[in-house]
């Protein structure tokens, strides 16, 4: 294997918000970093602070101190450069199918021309080919989730950033678009950084998990996942699936207690 | 103790049936028609019968064949059909400036906050004042024509769709203007791709209650001074116990205000398509 190349760093960043009783810290002196072609699932106690993570990388919140590096240059944050999918699936409702896979294109100042032909493609090879004038209410939970995961791929974004992008959908449907998620970010060789609070999803899908801490946010302990299988489901069928888990489970649970 | 094993036969007797609910027999379009027309019939013939006994003064209240009469009349003489479309264009021209202007001031208070709030105080002042006070004062200022009707009707349109447009702007979906931000998208295009098509919905919403405001302006302007209009009839023949060609303009009035609502209703589903079919079912209770 040749050595891990770092994408993007984290450097000592910290974020407080103002609150009723005073400043609340939500991220205190908080570092990690991320290799190219990395997956990455963030998890950690509900409210720990990983949506401001993922809000500070996209540049939609400015951290109190730290830094981000990317591929070695320091900027302020991957604003225009980074897929965002949360857990509402955020589609336009008065666009459709097409309309809201075009959006970032659009964005973007992209021939109009072009960007159709490109998205029509990317719907066909996600399966919703004859979708493309439904509006979003007409479609399944799960097809939704799928346009807003086209609609994040087609802008060829240097870094995925997924918070709980499947965590409303039923268990089959969620374990069908982990396997689109995992094809979809091999053949793109696509960077992903997910945070959830599925602890499954994140051995099943991840290369390597990262668990925080509770409030404010430091990096517990980092694993690496050991498992090389070609879908969510046969990972969850892996011999060390199970000791991943109970690992994982027991740090999270530690927490919990101390926390509570 | 025996142990009774239920049968199918009496599973299912005791199942009720699912009864679907059956809809009132005169529940269809023509149903409904009749009916709404009997009703109509019913009430101007009880009027009617109510003159000729001597229980109503057709002095006061009119009489539905001098109604009846005065329409036929005034279609025919063409007076009717001119002071109808004079009211009908000033009501329109108003409720088409204010609107368009109301919802663009509106929507561009959602640039600055800080100008929002700053103004904020100013619009809920004026907004307090009845607009119809203002009648005379815009009488004075634009004289007794065109402009002066369209002025009232401006003035009371242009701050139902201001106030509307403007909370609707400051409603819409943070989480989607984010997304595009996420994209490395600007002020401008979040505006328009993100803010504007929300408050579409809102903005719509507004054209009810403007199309009749609209004709208020119209009407109160022609009370106030005019020279034609359903207004100006309306007054006039008030002034002169000509009851019958009150209700003539009155009525008038209420079939122009009727097919305003249903253009509005035909503009709203045609514009909104992806809005369609969210309020087509209605919980039966």
């Amino acid at each position: 294997m040749p050595p891990k190349q770092v994408q993007l760093s984290v450097a000592n960043v910290s974020k407080s918000f103002a609150g009723k009783n005073g400043d609340v810290t939500v991220l205190d002196d908080l570092s990690f970093s991320i290799n190219e072609s990395d997956f990455v699932s963030i998890i950690g106690p509900s409210g720990c602070g990983k949506t401001t993570i993922f809000n500070i990388i996209a540049g939609l919140l400015e951290p109190d101190s730290g830094t981000i590096t990317y591929r070695g240059q320091e900027i302020d944050s991957l604003r225009g450069r980074v897929g965002y999918m949360m857990q509402k699936d955020l589609l336009f409702p008065w666009r459709t199918v097409l309309g809201n896979v075009l959006l970032g294109l659009e964005t973007r100042g992209v021939d109009p021309k072009e960007a159709e032909v490109k998205a029509r493609e990317y719907l066909k090879q996600f399966g919703l080919a004859g979708f493309e004038n439904a509006y979003p209410k007409t479609l399944s939970g799960g097809m939704r989730q799928r346009v807003a995961l086209i609609r994040t791929l087609i802008m060829d974004p240097d870094i995925l950033l997924l918070d709980e992008p499947f965590s409303a959908l039923d268990y089959q449907t969620r374990l069908y678009l982990e396997g689109v998620l995992k094809d979809a970010v091999q053949t793109y060789k696509k960077t992903v950084i997910l945070v959830t609070h599925d602890i499954d999803e994140a051995v099943a899908l991840s290369k390597r998990v990262v668990v925080l801490s509770g409030r404010p946010a430091r990096v517990k302990v980092v694993h690496e996942i050991d498992i090389d299988a070609t879908s969510p489901v046969t990972a969850r069928n892996d011999a060390n699936f199970a000791t991943y888990f109970k690992t994982l489970c027991a740090e999270l649970d530690i927490q919990t207690e101390k926390t509570a | 103790m025996t142990m009774t094993i239920q049968t199918g036969a009496a599973i299912r007797g005791n199942h009720k049936p699912v009864r679907t609910r059956k809809r009132a027999t005169f529940d269809t379009t023509l149903g409904r028609a009749f009916l709404q027309i009997t009703a109509v019939a019913i009430f101007f013939a009880v009027w009617e019968a109510g003159v000729h006994a001597g229980y109503i003064s057709a002095f006061l209240m009119g009489s539905p064949s001098g109604i009846f009469a005065g329409f036929y009349n005034k279609i025919l003489s063409g007076e009717l059909l001119v002071d109808s479309w004079v009211t009908l264009f000033e009501a329109i021209l108003g409720f088409v400036i204010g609107t368009i202007f109301g919802s663009l001031a509106g929507l561009a208070l959602w640039y600055s906050a800080f100008v929002a709030r700053l103004v904020e105080p100013f619009i809920v002042a004026i907004n307090s004042v009845p607009k119809i006070a203002l009648a005379p004062i815009v009488v004075l200022w634009f004289g007794t024509g065109l402009i002066s009707k369209v002025a009232l009707a401006v003035s009371l349109t242009a701050l139902v769709a201001l106030i509307a447009a403007y909370q609707a702007a400051k409603d819409s979906d943070v989480d989607l203007q984010s997304l595009m931000i996420s994209m490395g998208a600007d002020k401008h295009q979040v505006f328009f791709k993100a803010v504007v098509p929300s408050t579409l919905p809102a903005i719509i919403a507004t054209f009810r209650i403007n199309i009749g405001f609209g004709l208020v302006g119209a009407v109160v302007g022609e009370f106030i001074s005019s020279q034609r209009g359903l207004g100006h009839m309306i007054f006039t023949a008030s002034s002169l116990y000509d009851l019958n060609s009150v209700w003539v303009g009155l009525f008038t009035l209420m079939i122009m205000g009727f097919a305003l609502y249903y253009v509005i209703d035909v503009i709203e589903r045609t514009s909104l398509p992806w809005k369609q079919g969210t309020t087509s079912h209605q919980v039966q209770v």
